[in-house]
């Protein structure tokens, strides 16, 4: 898998969202953090590598072939991509959320097959969450939502996964959960998963690589070690951070 | 439940409750049928089965299946469980045809009301769409609200309108926009069954893709779905069905909006294996409302479009309660 993202922009309305962003990511196995403050361009930029948005300038390539070229359902087979919050607006058993997931390799009038159930059942095992198949969403808390949801990208068995966010409204036990599937994902099917995350320490803790964005530029492409230090943290953020054992400690409060 | 063995069980089953809705819907009403005159040839008998009942009933189930079927296509297509086919107003556009066409004595030319209301119901869908464009998209949100301020606007025309027309034209109006059945012909039935066939065929083409809208438009196409081409394609099927359902019998309430919540409680499946099922639920629904409210007091007719109600509401709240 290789993926380039070529001088990219994309803008809504008149305001940019992304500004001339380029990278690479090549190779199999990566967990790739996208971090950055709110706003800065990162689900655009996500929005971007899915094929959801297309952008204004520049262009993004999956194997040496633009997006656009790609056709939808083969570009679907090999880029998975889960958006911050979905929600299928009526009530769905988990199994067939993550069946869903198949649909890209569904033929127009095909419904699924058991070998698309077999995936799906594979994928909720990967992400621990067989128990849930039979279950519905809207019984299930926000992790174990986000696990189903991750099993239904995972049953495309993409090479390139995109999460939008993956680790808000989780509290820190189920963000150490699902950081760890993240990386078993990784390390068994080796392929490489982007995630955007507004948090740096999760952004750092839980990557190889972080992609670090600022008002919709990509201002940082560096190891986690390199981005958790306090002077660069200071050039990107514009605040006094300490930093202790790489985790970023918020200031204690200065009297004025 | 919920496999595609029950699924076919229950289009079996939705099946010959349709067939067992339209039989008892020819032999019943004000006058009894003779079965044994009927088959010897006597010309009333005859004429009531072959030229009054069986053109109604037939038209009742086919508006029954395309309401039903336009409802769970815009629930999915907008992602909104409230929604219903008149909700992008389809209905307010026919209606509004219908009363301008009356305040102008239009009404009394036979066969003029349903083409008005029709070019209504097809312009207004038009227009929601144009105000909802932007950017080349258009989002559910967008959409609706067109769909709402358009009905507003429809509303306060209908009543200048109404203000305008003498009494009769009217009350004729207004006959036609609670719903009724009454004087479906041949003509109607064989209309609404080519454009039914034909929105079914549509639906079914994309129905692999259609059914991915409910996680959102931005999922969808991230799964490779064209979402543009597949609302223009869904929109337009299921209002140019309603369109000529509202043309020829009104706005009948109640079906486009319930039956695909009871036919999603008792088969929790997507879109794909409901739109069978709504289409066969929604035309026996229909089909038994109107035989109840022409037989109830008969010979006086009662509007189809309250029965839907009365009888569906029970039906579903006891599917409602007995759910987990």
């Amino acid at each position: 898998m290789r993926l380039d993202v070529d001088n990219v922009s994309f803008a809504y309305a008149e305001t940019s969202a992304v500004r001339d962003v380029s990278l690479s990511i090549n190779g199999a196995g990566a967990l790739v953090a996208l971090a950055g403050p709110n706003g800065s361009g990162k689900s655009t930029l996500l929005k971007l590598i899915a094929r959801v948005a297309s952008p204004s300038r520049g262009e993004v390539r999956l194997d040496g072939k633009r997006t656009s070229d790609w056709p939808a359902k083969e570009y679907a087979k090999r880029v998975g991509y889960l958006p911050q919050d979905p929600d299928p607006a009526f009530p769905m058993r988990a199994i067939d959320v993550v069946v869903s997931g198949r649909a890209p390799f569904l033929r127009r009038f095909e419904f699924e097959k058991d070998s698309d159930y077999q995936h799906a059942e594979d994928a909720l095992a990967m992400c621990d969450a067989v128990h849930l198949a039979d279950r519905y969403l809207d019984e299930m808390s926000g992790g174990e939502r986000k696990r189903v949801f991750l099993a239904r990208v995972l049953a495309g068995s993409p090479q390139l996964v995109l999460l939008d966010e993956p680790f808000a409204s989780l509290d820190v036990a189920h963000v150490q959960q699902v950081s760890s599937l993240l990386r078993g994902i990784v390390d068994r099917t080796g392929a490489t998963i982007i995630f955007a995350s507004h948090d740096l320490n999760w952004a750092s803790a839980y990557s190889d690589r972080m992609l670090v964005m600022r008002d919709g530029a990509l201002a940082r492409d560096a190891a986690p070690r390199d981005v958790m230090r306090e002077d660069v943290v200071r050039e990107l953020f514009g605040y006094d951070a300490r930093i202790v054992d790489g985790w970023l400690v918020p200031q204690r409060e200065t009297t004025m | 439940m919920g496999t595609p063995l029950s699924h076919a069980r229950a289009i079996l089953i939705l099946s010959l409750v349709l067939l067992a809705a339209i039989v008892l819907a020819v032999a019943a009403g004000a006058t009894p049928i003779s079965w044994r005159a009927f088959f010897d040839g006597d010309a009333t008998m005859r004429a009531i089965v072959l030229r009054i009942r069986l053109p109604r009933v037939i038209a009742g189930a086919l508006i029954g299946a395309t309401l039903a079927v336009a409802g769970v296509t815009f629930q999915t297509l907008l992602r909104n469980p409230l929604a219903d086919p008149f909700i992008l107003g389809v209905s307010g556009g026919a209606a509004c045809g219908a009363a301008v066409a009356s305040a102008f004595g239009l009404a009394r030319v036979p066969g003029l009301v349903p083409v008005i209301a029709f070019a209504g119901a097809c312009g207004a869908t038009a227009a929601v769409f144009l105000l909802a464009r932007r950017r080349g998209r258009s989002d559910a949100t967008r959409l609706l609200l067109s769909g709402l301020v358009l009905n507003a606007l429809f509303s306060a025309l209908i009543l200048i309108a109404f203000g305008l027309a003498p009494a009769n034209d009217v009350n004729a109006a207004l006959r036609w926009m609670i719903g009724t059945l009454s004087g479906a012909t041949w003509n109607d039935a064989l209309l609404l069954a080519v454009l039914f066939v034909a929105a079914m065929i549509v639906l079914v083409f994309i129905a692999n893709d259609l059914r991915l809208l409910v996680f959102g438009e931005d999922d969808a196409r991230a799964r490779g779905v064209d979402v543009e081409r597949i609302k223009l394609l869904g929109f337009g099927a299921a209002s140019i069905i309603t369109g000529a359902a509202v043309a020829v019998a009104g706005i009948i309430g109640f079906v486009g909006l319930l039956v695909p919540h009871l036919v999603r409680m008792m088969w929790r499946r997507d879109f794909r294996f409901l739109l069978p099922l709504c289409a066969l639920a929604g035309g026996s629904l229909l089909v038994v409302s109107d035989l109840v409210s022409r037989v109830v007091i008969a010979p006086v007719e009662l509007p189809v479009g309250a029965f839907t109600a009365i009888l569906g509401v029970p039906f579903f709240l006891s599917v409602l309660r007995r759910e987990r």
